[in-house]
């Protein structure tokens, strides 16, 4: 999977380059527009990191440009202006996803997938970590073959947890999975959620399975 | 349009000039026909009476031939002034009777005519008379008849009206110097307290922005101009002083998280560490990070709230529903607080409003109820329709908001308890993101606040534009 970077910002380049390489990606990066609507002509690329904000070329112009030229990679916006007339112009021109800065690496790296179809999601009827078992159909969970009593919520919260096991989820991508709440104040509530949850999944068995990522959120696996 | 440009005193001065020359012009130029119509009329009442005179002595007295010759000859010549000069001629025109020396100035002849109507002649001496003939009858038979010649100088007439313009001329030329000097000191003094103001006015900039003009003794205009500026003035300082405490406060905020991560990662470069160290410092440091994020992302927040023209995506919204949602996410935290968290909303009751910005505002009440409620308290989220309003209450009894905060709960960073700042809680920006949203949705919010019982803060929206 071959991804280009668009970013004039040198430290912002470098950690993208970093980041994605490690989570398994090949990364160009282009400091430019010019050079962007270059390499995306030269070579093929499964999708685009574009800034809105470059020299020479703006982010705008490299997206129209590309998609007049049929160049139909998929394109995730970067942007540090949190606009939704920008949301919508970015859409409107062919964008297939927008970011605004300052993101978590974390989302960015959920929503590439997203829009790669790569996604670590797991879509059987019986999830499996370790010895936890998860019956979506029957909304049942079961660790070391014993039940474990959940309420609705902790339930979903569980699934989400273990669907997109070993990726960590943001507590703001969590209460809006979960509770449908899009916007991100109060994720300590989040917190009190998963303290219950991990109160019922993790603390009765030696093994923990979830986990707290510093800064990030949390992640469900079996290492 | 340059004459824009003129000074006001120019502008005053020149209506005041010309006003005052206009009227000096009419009321003299009315005065000087009015005189020399007068004069005329004087003349002519003066030829009118002599010729009556005559008339009746040769009608009542036809014979009293002295009498008529006294009128005459000699009362004519006794005159100096308003001289006049009469003749008697028979119907042949054969002079009878004239003052002394008529017939060399006005002879017979100049009298052509002249009959039965008033005209003017010059004379052989240069001056002009008034003059006119008439018939009249001798006694009362009506078989003789006489011609009465009469004529009266407007010399005089013409030395006072001659007079008269000089006057006029003068009063116009010095009307023509003193208008303008004295219109210009006019418009200057009626214009020194607009300079008072404007020099008050340059006064004041941002580090004196508590000064203010003197607004009495000044005329009603201004002084209602003076307050006007002062109120504005008001308003200003208000908005700078929010402004300045924002950038402080603002500094302040930033400042904590800067001054952790920086710390940290100076100590933690200044040695050798093991990975997990490293690691330790990271995970700290990303949070503090986080909270930036956070931080500027309330802000971008709250400054696209403010702008009037920023989309919101109405949508029509079951409140209870919207509610219910809400609930179900704070549960947990209610629980572990043992703070009951109740609903008390009709079902079906749906409005057009932005649900996400919609669940961020009532999300931030409830935050901060089960913030301040101890355990066993009691939230309400009450939904209700009045006036074709919404009204939204999120309802605590917990420990209440002083009644000297209140005005102060929507300044951004303003916290009741400054000490829970210190404890990682929010950045005391929740309830101005609540505001910001309500003025999205063209509603507003009213804190009800009872210390020591509880708070109450009712969210409104119009029906109508909702």
């Amino acid at each position: 999977m071959k991804i280009l970077v668009v970013e004039d910002e040198t430290k912002t380049a470098g950690f993208l380059k970093k980041g994605l390489r490690e989570a398994g990606f090949v990364v160009d990066v282009a400091s430019n527009g010019e050079e962007a609507i270059h390499l995306a002509r030269e070579l093929s690329f499964d999708l685009m990191v574009l800034d809105v904000m470059i020299p020479k070329v703006s982010g705008w112009e490299v997206l129209e440009t590309l998609r007049r030229e049929g160049i139909q990679t998929p394109i995730l916006l970067l942007t540090a202006k949190d606009a939704l007339a920008d949301k919508v112009k970015g859409f409107e021109m062919g964008a297939d996803d927008y970011l605004v800065k300052p993101f978590a690496f974390s989302e960015l790296l959920a929503r590439i997938r997203s829009l790669l179809k790569r996604s670590p999601i797991r879509h059987e009827e019986v999830l499996r970590v370790a010895d936890l078992e998860i019956d979506l159909a029957r909304h049942r969970a079961t660790r070391a073959g014993q039940r474990v009593d959940l309420t609705a919520k902790e339930f979903v919260l569980l699934a989400l947890l273990a669907r997109r096991a070993g990726e960590v989820l943001s507590r703001t991508m969590i209460a809006e999975a979960v509770w449908d709440m899009n916007f991100d104040s109060d994720t300590n509530v989040v917190d009190v959620n998963v303290r219950r949850l991990r109160g019922k999944v993790d603390d009765p068995f030696p093994r923990k399975l979830i986990k707290t990522v510093r800064g990030v959120g949390y992640v469900l696996n079996a290492e | 349009m340059p004459n824009s440009k003129w000074s006001l005193a120019f502008r005053l001065t020149a209506w005041y000039t010309l006003a005052s020359l206009l009227l000096i012009l009419a009321a003299t130029g009315t005065l000087y026909w009015a005189l020399v119509t007068n004069l005329e009329r004087d003349s002519i009442l003066f030829l009118a009476d002599k010729v009556n005179v005559v008339t009746a002595l040769l009608q009542e007295r036809p014979n009293d031939w002295d009498g008529l010759k006294e009128e005459i000859e000699l009362e004519s010549a006794a005159r100096r002034y308003d001289q006049f000069y009469i003749r008697l001629n028979d119907e042949s025109g054969r002079t009878l009777l004239e003052t002394p020396r008529m017939g060399d100035i006005l002879p017979s002849e100049s009298f052509d005519g002249f009959a039965n109507r008033d005209g003017r002649i010059t004379a052989k001496d240069g001056v002009v008379y008034e003059a006119t003939e008439v018939g009249a009858a001798v006694g009362r038979t009506n078989h003789q008849f006489r011609k009465i010649q009469i004529a009266v100088s407007l010399a005089k007439q013409r030395q006072v009206l001659a007079s008269y313009r000089q006057w006029l001329w003068a009063i116009l030329s010095a009307s023509f110097i003193l208008c303008p000097v004295v219109g210009y000191q006019i418009a200057r003094r009626g214009i020194r307290p607009v300079q008072y103001v404007a020099e008050a006015a340059k006064r004041i900039g941002s580090s004196t922005l508590s000064e203010r003009i003197q607004s009495d003794g000044y005329p009603i205009e201004l002084e209602d101009l003076a307050r006007t500026f002062n109120a504005m003035l008001d308003r200003l300082e208000e908005s700078f002083e929010r402004l300045t405490r924002f950038s402080g406060d603002l500094a302040h905020e930033l400042r904590t998280p800067v001054n952790n991560i920086r710390g940290e990662l100076e100590v933690a470069l200044a040695q050798s560490r093991s990975a997990e160290e490293y690691r330790e410092v990271l995970g700290s440091n990303l949070e503090e990070v986080v909270r930036l994020s956070e931080l500027i992302g309330s802000l971008l927040f709250l400054a696209r709230t403010e702008n009037p023209g920023t989309y919101i995506k109405r949508e029509l919204v079951d409140v209870g529903e919207l509610m219910a949602t809400i609930r179900d996410y704070y549960e947990g935290l209610a629980e572990q607080a043992r703070v009951t968290l109740a609903i008390d909303a009709r079902t079906g009751l749906k409005v057009t409003l932005d649900r996400s910005l919609m669940q961020r505002a009532i999300g931030n009440l409830v935050s901060n109820a089960l913030a301040h409620t101890p355990s066993s308290g009691r939230i309400d989220l009450i939904a209700k329709e009045s006036d074709g309003n919404l009204e939204v209450c999120v309802k605590d009894n917990g420990c209440g908001i002083p009644a000297e905060s209140i005005p102060r709960l929507f300044d951004r960073f303003y916290r009741v308890d400054q000490a829970r700042s210190q404890q990682g809680g929010g950045f005391g920006l929740g309830l101005s993101i609540v505001k910001g949203i309500m003025t999205l949705h063209g509603g507003t919010v009213e804190v009800v606040s009872d210390l020591g019982r509880g708070t109450c803060v009712t969210l409104r929206i119009s029906h109508k534009t909702a």
